[in-house]
């Protein structure tokens, strides 16, 4: 973005036309960036990833009552995990921490990732706001979100007969 | 990144099997402490009774079975589904094999292996005349 962009007057034909050289060089750069770092990375000079951050695997179950929605949060207890309706969606949120315990020690190799998390989960069809229950065993947070009976009656079983 | 997360067992499928639910190797973080190893396995859905640790002519290997899903319900998206979990470790003499100890919390298989009287640090006084 140009400076004069962020003055309300200069705003307009003027700015425009300035931020259009500006980002072909901009691309450029940024292509430019890319191909070295592909270059790099090809060599192993550069990690793959920087280290990559947790992020929760999720399942999503239909019955013909309700929806389950089950997230992977190994490692983590039920008081590092929020969850949250708002409208049709689920929000699952949380930050995984390193135990105090292998932090004290020296560690000499690693695969499990850390830090915070945020998973959002449309759902198919209405819920009974009132009635989700959600449960955390063995590492696995269950939600379980109990359709509407609109919801439900919208959902008929057609059956096929024989001539 | 799913991918470094769970992955499919590598070993283990060109190996026959008698079922029809995949085996996955579970992530692994392992600590070292003055006087012992920590190996942390995430294995989140095994459930405690299924968890099996074994020690073996050097191989150190956990297995888990986690709980089937519930059969009155279909899946309508699926970043995870039920397996196993299998990965073997080779020790080496380092580890006092007799002394391991497992634990399990919150999805995640602890195991501490403490390192042989020999192989722990140890601060040499030095005399003085």
């Amino acid at each position: 973005m140009a400076f004069t962009d962020l003055i309300p007057w200069k705003r307009g034909t003027q700015a425009l036309a300035k931020s259009s050289p500006d980002n072909v060089f901009a691309a450029l750069q940024r292509e430019m960036n890319s191909l070295f770092d592909e270059f790099w990375r090809s060599w192993g000079a550069l990690p793959a990833t920087p280290r990559a951050a947790f992020s929760p695997s999720i399942t999503v179950d239909e019955s013909a009552k309700d929806y389950r929605v089950s997230a992977e949060l190994p490692g983590l207890s039920e008081k590092d995990i929020k969850v949250e309706l708002t409208g049709n969606t689920l929000m699952i949120t949380g930050e995984k921490k390193e135990e105090r315990e292998e932090k004290r020690g020296t560690t000499v190799y690693t695969e499990r990732s850390y830090g915070a998390f945020a998973r959002a989960v449309p759902l198919p069809g209405a819920v009974d706001r009132n009635k989700v229950k959600a449960q955390f065993k063995h590492g696995v947070l269950t939600v379980t979100l109990p359709k509407t009976a609109e919801a439900k009656a919208a959902h008929k079983q057609i059956t096929v007969k024989a001539e | 990144m799913k991918d470094l997360q769970k992955q499919t067992a590598k070993t283990p499928a060109t190996v026959e099997r008698t079922h029809a639910w995949p085996t996955f190797v579970p992530a692994v973080d392992i600590v070292e402490h003055k006087d012992a190893f920590e190996l942390h396995a995430d294995i989140p859905g095994a459930d405690p009774g299924s968890i099996n640790v074994n020690f073996e002519q050097g191989v150190l290997t956990i297995h888990a079975g986690r709980a089937v899903a519930a059969a009155d319900a279909d899946t309508i998206y699926a970043e995870f589904e039920p397996g196993e979990y299998e990965r073997s470790f080779t020790v080496s003499d380092q580890i006092d094999a007799g002394k391991i100890a497992a634990h399990y919390r919150n999805g995640v298989l602890v195991l501490t292996l403490p390192k042989v009287e020999a192989a722990k640090p140890k601060k040499i006084a030095v005399t003085v005349n």
